[in-house]
């Protein structure tokens, strides 16, 4: 369950647990949590839960509603979030809302327009609505790249920076490198003829490429580097 | 007009993290019948869940498709989709009702039946159906989701949106309400559009531009495409059971070229396979 702890000058001064109801924060005493300030609004700002997630808004407070010193109009709280009002703290703590990925299991939850569209012939959802992946970012991502040294794309240089990059001919003979967490690996994609890595042909699984080695596809040979 | 076949190739795979694997799959090439279903509930009630909405579908079309005879009318089969989700609706609810150990189950469900030129597609939840055409993958459903209903009424912005906690709350589920609605909808298909049904353990965790580039890239081999997809969700976390189904479409080979004479004849001895 998650908590709110306000504390001023390092002493806790008030605390309370937040469950499904809307928390109001501000100086009127009408408020779930009253900071007697000057620089504080009468309601300077509302908590609202929406499934999972603690809300943070800011309900238009002459002095704004600031997170880890970054002014917000709205937020998803995060475990360890610190709202500041003036010199008065107020601490989101949530173990279940850290940043990082979540554990919970997919979950049945009333929706919020479910009879909103029709349920045939619905257009596909405009590209602007785009909710981002879940994947932390790529903290451990190896970087590689490769130059050619014959064949049409000869003298140049690639920046292996993706997770999937073709080399050789598509619908001939076509090969792929991957870039995985612990490095670039060379697969055979199609055609009869198999790759070479370092004059040997490779077999249908993938190759872990080291640094210097060399491999040839559909009429390309190909200098790998790699450096992390 | 050339008949279009499809080619197809299915994964599913536990993860990174879980113990269980609560999707299920259907990739049924023969009857054009793909299916990915993604379970939930305690005790491994969630495989029950997912596993008797596949079967519940197999079944269904088992028989639908032995009586359509040809797959070659343009006619719609979205009633026929719509009421064999219901029917798996009906089933999982029973169940859920009658065994103490699967109250609370539920699962999603994406479904693409292809017949002639044309693929029948429904969903219920936040598993998801795209399609490579052009070059380009496109998302064709629309996630039974909170946080897509968050982003799309602008509660939260789409940026904002991956600092959520609410990414596993689905707003539809079967074996969840006696009356399941499910989103069906009719897509011509083209020689050349690669589909894909998944569960949300991938696109939780392949970005849709790492899943296009991949597809893309390696369309022509469907199985390593497919294994690539599985594993670039577990290489960012794989925190989830993680799904994907992927259906190629193409031109069957012209009738009277030096194979086709065997793909007539096998035609001609199981009348109603796609190829």
């Amino acid at each position: 369950m998650a908590k709110l702890v306000l504390s001023t000058a390092g002493t806790v001064v008030f605390q309370c647990f937040l469950d499904d109801d809307r928390v109001n924060i501000g100086r009127r005493a009408l408020n779930h949590v009253v900071i007697d300030d000057a620089s504080v609004s009468l309601a300077h700002s509302a908590i609202v839960p929406v499934g999972n997630d603690h809300i943070l808004e800011d309900l238009g407070s002459a002095s704004g509603t600031w997170v880890n010193g970054t002014r917000i109009e709205r937020h998803i709280l995060q475990h360890g979030d610190v709202i500041e009002f003036g010199p008065h703290y107020l601490r989101y703590l949530n173990p279940r809302a850290s940043t990082t990925i979540d554990f919970d299991r997919t979950m049945v939850f009333a929706g919020l327009h479910a009879q909103a569209f029709p349920t045939s012939d619905e257009p596909p959802p405009p590209a602007s609505v785009h909710v981002p992946t879940a994947r932390p970012a790529r903290s451990r991502t190896p970087r590689g790249r490769v130059t050619i040294t014959a064949g049409p794309r000869a003298r140049s240089t690639l920046e292996l920076d993706r997770v999937v990059t073709l080399f050789g001919t598509p619908g001939d003979r076509l090969a792929v490198v991957t870039r995985r967490p612990h490095g670039f690996f060379i697969t055979h994609v199609e055609g009869e003829r198999y790759p070479r890595v370092n004059g040997r042909r490779i077999d249908g699984e993938p190759r872990q490429l080291r640094g210097g080695d060399e491999f040839e596809v559909g009429g390309e040979r190909v200098e790998f580097r790699e450096d992390y | 007009m050339p008949r279009l076949s499809i080619e197809a190739v299915g994964l599913t795979d536990v993860g990174r993290v879980r113990q269980y694997n609560e999707d299920s799959i259907v990739c049924d090439t023969a009857r054009g019948l793909m299916a990915v279903a993604d379970g939930m509930g305690g005790h491994r009630a969630g495989e029950v869940a997912s596993r008797m909405a596949t079967d519940s579908l197999l079944t269904a079309f088992r028989e639908q498709i032995a009586a359509m005879g040809s797959d070659d009318d343009p006619i719609s089969l979205q009633p026929t989709v719509e009421q064999s989700i219901i029917r798996a609706n009906d089933e999982i609810m029973t169940a859920a009702r009658s065994n103490q150990a699967c109250f609370g189950m539920g699962t999603t469900l994406a479904v693409a039946l292809f017949h002639g030129r044309q693929v029948t597609l429904a969903h219920v939840g936040d598993s998801r159906i795209y399609r490579l055409r052009y070059n380009r993958l496109q998302l064709l459903t629309r996630d039974d989701s909170l946080l897509r209903d968050q982003v799309e009424l602008g509660l939260i912005s789409a940026a904002a949106a991956a600092g959520s906690h609410n990414r596993n709350l689905v707003t539809r589920a079967l074996g969840v309400e006696t009356a399941v609605q499910p989103h069906v909808r009719e897509d011509k298909v083209l020689a050349g559009d690669v589909y894909l049904l998944c569960s949300d353990g991938l696109n939780d965790l392949v970005d849709d531009s790492d899943i296009e580039l991949i597809v893309n890239s390696l369309k022509a081999n469907l199985p390593l495409a497919a294994h690539h997809l599985i594993q670039a969700a577990k290489d960012n976390g794989g925190h989830d059971n993680v799904s994907a189904i992927l259906v190629s479409v193409r031109d069957e080979a012209p009738a009277d070229s030096g194979s086709g004479w065997l793909r007539r004849l096998l035609a001609w001895l199981r009348p109603g396979t796609g190829g």
